[in-house]
C-alpha cells in the first residue's frame, strides 16, 4: 500500500466520483424498458419500482461508507431481519408501539453496529470473516427468538413503505433522503473525509492524525443504523417479522455498491452511484417480471448485468489478481 | 473504559434477550394445531362470494411461486401450466419466482396486477409476509387462489386449494408408530425449519406420539428437503446413538439421505422408517425391500388451483377450499409408482410430455 | 529476475504462520475429543474427511485465486453445475464414467477461464465478478436441468468413492487428500506456483519483472473452476443425485476455511496445506456442535463464534510469534 501524506485543509470536497457510466446505464436501462414493454413507464408501475427498491438502496447507502473505507459488512442481511421482527413483535400492528419500535430498531442496529465495530479493532479478524461470523450469530439469535414470522407492522410504517405523499410514493422521499444524507455526509464533512483517507491507507490517515479504529467503528456503526431502517421498510412491505427477510442481503448490497463505482479497495465512494446501481438492479427486476421471462433465464440474465455493469464501471486502480 | 462501555452495554441486552425469549417455546402448539385444523375443515365448507371477481373470459391467469427450487413444487407448477393448456378461456399463464425471497414475492405479484392477471394463483414464501401484497391484489378485484399446503384463511385469500398436511402428517405418523410396534427411540427429520410444513409435521407427530409412550423422540432435525443435508445430520446422529429404531421423514427426498447413512454406517437393520411420499427414488426403495410404503403428497393440487380459479371468475358456487386428499399406499402400491426409466428426482404424473419437466 | 522465481516464497518466519492454523485445528481437535470419544474414533474421524471432501477439494482451487490477491465467489454454482452435469453425461452407464469426469472437469475450468479473462483483462473486481457469473451459472445450471435434477450415477461410482482402503479410509477421502497435496507441491514447486505468490504480494513489481500476470491470473481462475467441478463431483459421490442447488452458499464455507488457513485477501502468502486445516477446523465445529445435540439455533450461533475466536486465535498466535 503506497503511503500518501493526506492534506486535510486544501481538499476541495470531491466531485460525483465513480465513473458517469452508472448514471448512462440507469438512463438507458431506463429507456429500454419503457420502450420494450408498455406497463414499465406508469405512474403506478414506477411508483412500485421504487417501492421495491427503497429497501436495498438504504441497506446500499450504509454499506458504502463500510466498502468506502476498506472494509466490507456481510451482517447486515441477518441484521436487517432480526431488527424486522424485534420491531413488528414490539408493535403488534398498534401505532401508539411505532416510537417504541423505531427506538429499538435504532437501538438494536446501533449495538450490533458497534459490536462489529469493536471486534473488528480489537480482535484484527478480517472485517470479511468477522462479519461473516456475525451473520451466522445473528442469524443464530434471530431464530433463537422465533422460528416463523411474528408480529405484525402498525399502520405508520405501512405507509412509510408502500404510502404516498402528494402523490409520490413515500419511498421515493426515503431513498433521496438517503441519497442526499448518505453524499453529503461522505463528500462534504470531515467524517467522510477521514473515512476515505482510512479506506485509502490506513497508515497515510494515522500520521495524518486521524485515529483509524474510531473511523472503522463509526463505518460500522452507521452500516448498522441503515440496517435497521432497512428493517423496518421491510417490515412495511412484508406485513409482519419474517425471521428469514433479510437472506441475501447483503451480497445484494455489495453488488450494488460496487457497480455504483465505489471501489472494493477503499479510499473512495459514490452514494449517488450506489443509489443508480440499485435502481438499475430494481428496474431490470421489475422489466424482466414485466416481459413475462422464465425465472430461471431471469437469472442468467442478472448475472449477466452485475458483469456487464462491472465491466463498464470499473475502478480506476488496477486491481491485483 | 470508552470500547468497554458498548460490551458491557451489549452484554446486558443480550442476557435480557436471552431471557425474554426462553419463554418462547419452539415447540409446536399442538392443540392449538388441532384446533386449527378443525377450523381448516369448517372454514373450507363456507362459500365465497365471487361476485367482486366474476368477469368474461378470456382470461389471464397469474402465478406467483415462492420458491421453484425442489421436484415437488416443480411438478406442482408444471401442472398448473398443464391444466391451464386444457382451458381454452384462460389466453395467457404468466408464472414469477421469489426464489424464497418474501420482499422479492411482493413485488412479483405487484408485477403481475401491473399486468392486469384475472386471478393470481400463489405459494407463499410465507403466509404472514405474502399478505399485504393479496391484498392490493384483492383490492383491484383479482382473486386470489392459495395453492398447497399451508391453507390461509383471510378476507385477502378469496380460495384454496389445500393439500391437507395435517391429515397427511397425521396418517403418516401413525404408520410409523404401528411399524415401531409401539416403542423405540426415533428421531424427526423435518423440511426447513420455521415453515408451516415443519411445523405441522412435527406437530403430527407428537400428537400419535402422546399415545404411544414407548416410542421416544430422541432428536429433531431440519434437513431442509435436501438429500446430502439430511444424509450428513443423520451421520452424526448415528455417532450420538448407539441405537436408533426409527425415522420419521415424511419427505422422500430426505429418506433416501437417511437410508445412505444407515446403510453405510451398517446399521441398516436397526432402522423402521415412516412412510415417504411418491418421489421415485423412494418408491424405487420400496419396490427392492417391499417396506414402509408411502403416504401420497398431494401433487395434483395444481391442477385443482387452476379449476378453483376458473369457477370463482366464472361465478359458480363454490366453497372457500378444495380440499386435495391423500392417502395411505401400502408398499406393493407405493412399489407401483417407481418408474425405472425416470432419475430419483422424480414423481409419478399424469403430464402428457409436452408438459414434463423441461 | 530468475533469482526471483527460483528462491521459494515461503521463508522460515512465514512458514511458522502457516502453523498456526494446524496449532488451532489440533487445539480444536483436543476439545472435541474431549467433549464426545466419537473423535477418537479413526472410521468417524475419516468419515468427517470424506464430509469435508467436496468443500476442501474446492478450497484447494480457491487458494490459488487468493493468493494471487483475488477471489473466486462463483465456486458454490459451478459446484452445482459440476454434479448435475456429471450425473447427467453418466447417464447410469458405466461406459460414460471417464467421459462425464472429463467433460465436466472441462466445464469447470470453462467457467474459471471465463472469470480469468474478465478479471485480468477487463480489470475488474473479481469478488463482484465472480458474484455475476455465480448467479448467472446457476441460472444456466437451472436451464440445462429444467429445475429438477437429473441423470443418474454409474453403477460402482458412488461405490468405489465410498469403498474404505484398509477398512478404514474412504477413497473419496484419500482423493481429497491425494488433491491437496499435488497442489500443495505445485504452489511451492512449479514456476507458476511461485508466480502466484510473487504477483499477489506485489502486482506492480511482479508486472515490471515481465511476469505473465494474465496468463498466470486464467491459470489460477481455470484451476479454481476445474476444483470447484471436482467437488461438484465429490459431492456427487457422496450424495448421489439429490438436487439442482447442491452448491448453494458452499461458496462462504469455502472462503471462511481458506482465510482460516492463513491465505489473507492480500494475498502473497498462505496455501493449499492451511486452507485443508481451515476446512477440517469448520468440519469439526460443525459436527461437535451438531453431536453435543445443541439446538438449530444454538449450532449458527457457535458456528459464528467459533469462525471468529478461530481466525483471531490464529492471528494471536501469528502475532507473538
Amino acid at each position: 500500500m503506497t503511503v500518501r501524506a493526506v492534506n486535510l485543509r486544501a481538499r476541495p470536497p470531491a466531485p460525483l466520483s465513480g465513473p458517469f457510466a452508472i448514471f448512462a446505464l440507469l438512463l438507458g436501462v431506463g429507456a429500454a424498458a419503457a420502450l420494450w414493454v408498455p406497463q414499465f413507464a406508469t405512474p403506478a408501475n414506477l411508483a412500485n419500482v421504487a417501492n421495491q427498491s427503497a429497501v436495498l438502496a438504504v441497506l446500499a447507502v450504509g454499506q458504502t461508507f463500510v466498502i468506502a473505507c476498506g472494509m466490507i459488512d456481510l451482517s447486515v442481511g441477518q441484521l436487517l431481519g432480526l431488527v424486522a421482527v424485534l420491531a413488528c413483535d414490539l408493535m403488534a400492528g398498534r401505532s401508539a408501539w411505532v416510537a417504541p419500535a423505531v427506538g429499538v430498531a435504532f437501538a438494536v442496529g446501533l449495538g450490533v453496529g458497534l459490536l462489529n465495530g469493536v471486534l473488528n479493532n480489537r480482535l484484527r479478524v478480517h472485517p470479511l470473516i468477522l462479519t461473516f461470523g456475525m451473520l451466522s450469530v445473528l442469524q443464530g439469535v434471530i431464530f433463537l427468538y422465533t422460528d416463523r414470522s411474528t408480529g405484525l407492522t402498525a399502520p405508520e410504517i405501512l405507509w412509510l413503505a408502500n404510502g404516498a405523499l402528494a402523490g409520490i410514493p413515500v419511498s421515493v422521499f426515503v431513498i433521496a433522503a438517503a441519497g442526499i444524507a448518505g453524499h453529503w455526509l461522505l463528500q462534504r464533512t470531515r467524517f467522510g473525509l477521514h473515512l476515505r483517507a482510512v479506506g485509502s491507507s490506513e497508515e497515510g490517515a494515522r500520521r495524518a492524525g486521524i485515529d483509524p479504529g474510531r473511523i472503522k467503528l463509526l463505518a460500522f456503526v452507521l452500516s448498522g443504523v441503515s440496517a435497521a431502517i432497512a428493517g423496518l421498510i421491510i417490515a412495511g412491505r412484508l406485513g409482519t417479522g419474517y425471521p428469514n427477510a433479510g437472506n441475501g442481503f447483503e451480497l445484494d448490497a455489495i453488488v450494488a455498491v460496487v457497480l455504483g463505482g465505489t471501489s472494493l479497495a477503499g479510499g473512495r465512494g459514490s452514494i449517488p452511484g450506489t443509489v443508480a446501481a440499485v435502481l438499475v438492479l430494481g428496474i431490470a427486476s421489475n422489466v424482466l417480471n414485466l416481459a413475462e421471462i422464465s425465472a430461471f433465464i431471469q437469472m442468467v440474465v442478472k448475472g449477466l448485468i452485475v458483469v456487464a455493469a462491472v465491466l463498464v464501471n470499473r475502478p480506476r486502480e488496477k486491481v491485483s489478481g | 473504559m470508552r470500547k468497554l462501555l458498548p460490551a458491557l452495554l451489549l452484554c446486558g441486552l443480550a442476557a435480557g434477550f436471552l431471557e425474554a425469549s426462553a419463554s418462547r417455546a419452539q415447540e409446536p402448539d399442538i392443540a392449538a394445531l388441532l384446533k386449527q385444523h378443525e377450523a381448516i375443515l369448517e372454514a373450507a365448507k363456507r362459500p365465497i362470494d365471487t361476485k367482486p371477481f366474476e368477469k368474461a373470459p378470456p382470461y389471464k391467469v397469474g402465478l406467483s411461486a415462492g420458491y421453484l427450487s425442489n421436484s415437488w413444487i416443480l411438478f406442482a407448477s408444471q401442472y398448473v401450466k398443464y391444466e391451464a393448456s386444457l382451458h381454452p378461456e384462460i389466453a395467457n399463464l404468466v408464472i414469477t419466482d421469489a426464489n424464497w425471497n418474501p420482499a422479492k414475492q411482493v413485488a412479483d405479484i405487484e408485477d403481475l396486477i401491473s399486468k392486469d392477471v384475472d386471478v393470481l394463483l400463489y405459494w407463499p414464501v410465507d403466509e404472514k409476509s405474502v399478505l399485504p401484497a393479496l391484498r392490493k391484489a384483492v383490492e383491484k378485484g383479482i382473486a386470489t387462489v392459495n395453492v398447497g399446503y399451508n391453507f390461509m384463511d383471510s378476507p385477502w385469500v378469496t380460495g384454496n386449494a389445500y393439500v391437507d398436511q395435517w391429515a397427511m402428517s397425521v396418517d403418516n405418523a401413525e404408520h410409523f408408530a404401528r411399524g415401531l410396534g409401539g416403542k423405540g427411540k426415533v428421531f424427526a427429520m423435518l423440511p426447513i425449519a420455521g415453515s408451516s410444513a415443519a411445523v405441522t409435521q412435527l406437530a403430527a407427530l407428537r400428537h400419535v406420539l402422546a399415545d404411544t409412550p414407548g416410542i421416544e423422540l430422541v432428536s429433531i432435525e431440519y434437513g431442509d428437503w435436501n438429500r446430502a443435508k439430511a444424509k450428513q445430520l443423520t451421520e452424526n446422529l448415528l455417532q450420538r446413538f448407539p441405537r436408533i429404531d426409527g425415522a420419521f421423514s415424511p419427505a422422500g427426498q430426505m429418506s433416501m439421505g437417511i437410508l445412505e447413512a444407515f446403510d453405510e454406517a451398517g446399521r441398516l437393520d436397526e432402522l423402521t422408517m415412516s412412510p415417504g411420499d411418491e418421489y421415485n427414488g423412494w418408491t424405487k426403495w420400496v419396490a427392492r425391500h417391499g417396506k414402509w410404503g408411502s403416504v401420497t403428497s398431494g401433487l395434483e393440487v395444481g391442477r385443482a388451483a387452476v379449476r378453483h380459479g376458473l369457477d370463482i371468475l366464472m361465478g359458480k358456487p363454490v366453497t372457500n377450499a378444495v380440499i386435495v386428499g391423500t392417502r395411505y399406499l401400502t408398499p406393493a402400491e407405493a412399489a407401483k409408482l417407481y418408474d425405472p426409466d425416470r432419475p430419483d428426482d422424480w414423481w409419478p404424473t399424469t403430464l402428457p410430455p409436452d408438459f414434463l419437466p423441461q | 529476475m530468475r533469482a526471483l522465481i527460483t528462491r521459494s516464497p515461503v521463508g522460515s518466519a512465514e512458514r511458522l504462520q502457516g502453523a498456526a492454523i494446524w496449532v488451532v485445528l489440533a487445539l480444536l481437535f483436543l476439545l472435541a475429543a474431549a467433549l464426545s470419544e466419537a473423535f477418537l474414533r479413526p472410521i468417524y474421524l475419516f468419515n468427517l474427511i470424506r464430509q469435508a471432501a467436496p468443500v476442501g477439494i474446492t478450497a484447494v482451487g480457491v487458494t490459488l485465486v487468493m493468493i494471487l490477491g483475488g477471489v473466486d465467489l462463483s465456486v458454490g454454482a459451478v459446484i452445482s453445475l459440476g454434479a448435475v452435469l456429471c450425473a447427467v453425461l453418466m447417464n447410469g452407464q458405466t461406459s460414460n464414467l471417464a467421459t462425464a469426469v472429463l467433460v465436466t472437469s472441462l466445464a469447470g475450468a470453462a467457467v474459471g477461464l471465463v472469470n480469468g479473462v474478465v478479471i485480468a483483462l477487463g480489470r475488474a473486481s473479481p469478488f463482484i465478478v465472480t458474484l455475476g457469473i455465480a448467479i448467472a451459472v446457476y441460472g444456466l445450471t437451472l436451464l440445462y436441468s429444467g429445475g429438477t435434477a437429473r441423470g443418474e450415477v454409474s453403477p460402482g461410482f458412488r461405490e468405489f468413492m465410498n469403498y474404505r482402503v484398509g477398512g478404514v479410509a474412504p477413497v473419496l477421502a484419500l482423493a481429497f487428500l491425494g488433491l491437496a497435496a499435488v497442489m500443495a507441491w505445485l504452489q511451492r514447486a512449479t514456476r507458476f506456483g511461485r508466480s502466484l505468490y510473487l504477483i499477489g504480494s506485489n502486482p506492480r513489481a511482479a508486472r515490471l519483472c515481465g511476469l505473465p500476470v494474465a496468463a498466470v491470473t486464467l491459470g489460477a481462475y481455470a484451476l479454481s473452476g476445474l476444483f470447484a467441478a471436482l467437488g461438484g463431483i465429490a459431492l456427487l459421490a457422496r450424495a448421489g443425485v439429490s438436487s439442482t442447488y447442491v452448491g448453494r452458499g458452499l461458496e462462504f464455507d469455502v472462503l471462511a476455511a481458506v482465510v482460516l488457513g492463513g491465505t489473507t485477501f492480500q494475498g502473497g502468502r498462505g496455501g493449499v496445506g492451511g486452507s485443508v486445516a481451515g476446512v477440517l477446523v469448520l468440519v469439526i465445529a460443525f459436527n461437535l456442535v451438531n453431536i453435543l445435540g445443541l439446538s438449530f439455533y444454538a449450532q449458527l450461533m457457535v458456528k459464528g463464534a467459533i469462525i471468529i475466536a478461530a481466525s483471531a486465535a490464529y492471528e494471536y498466535v501469528q502475532r507473538y510469534h
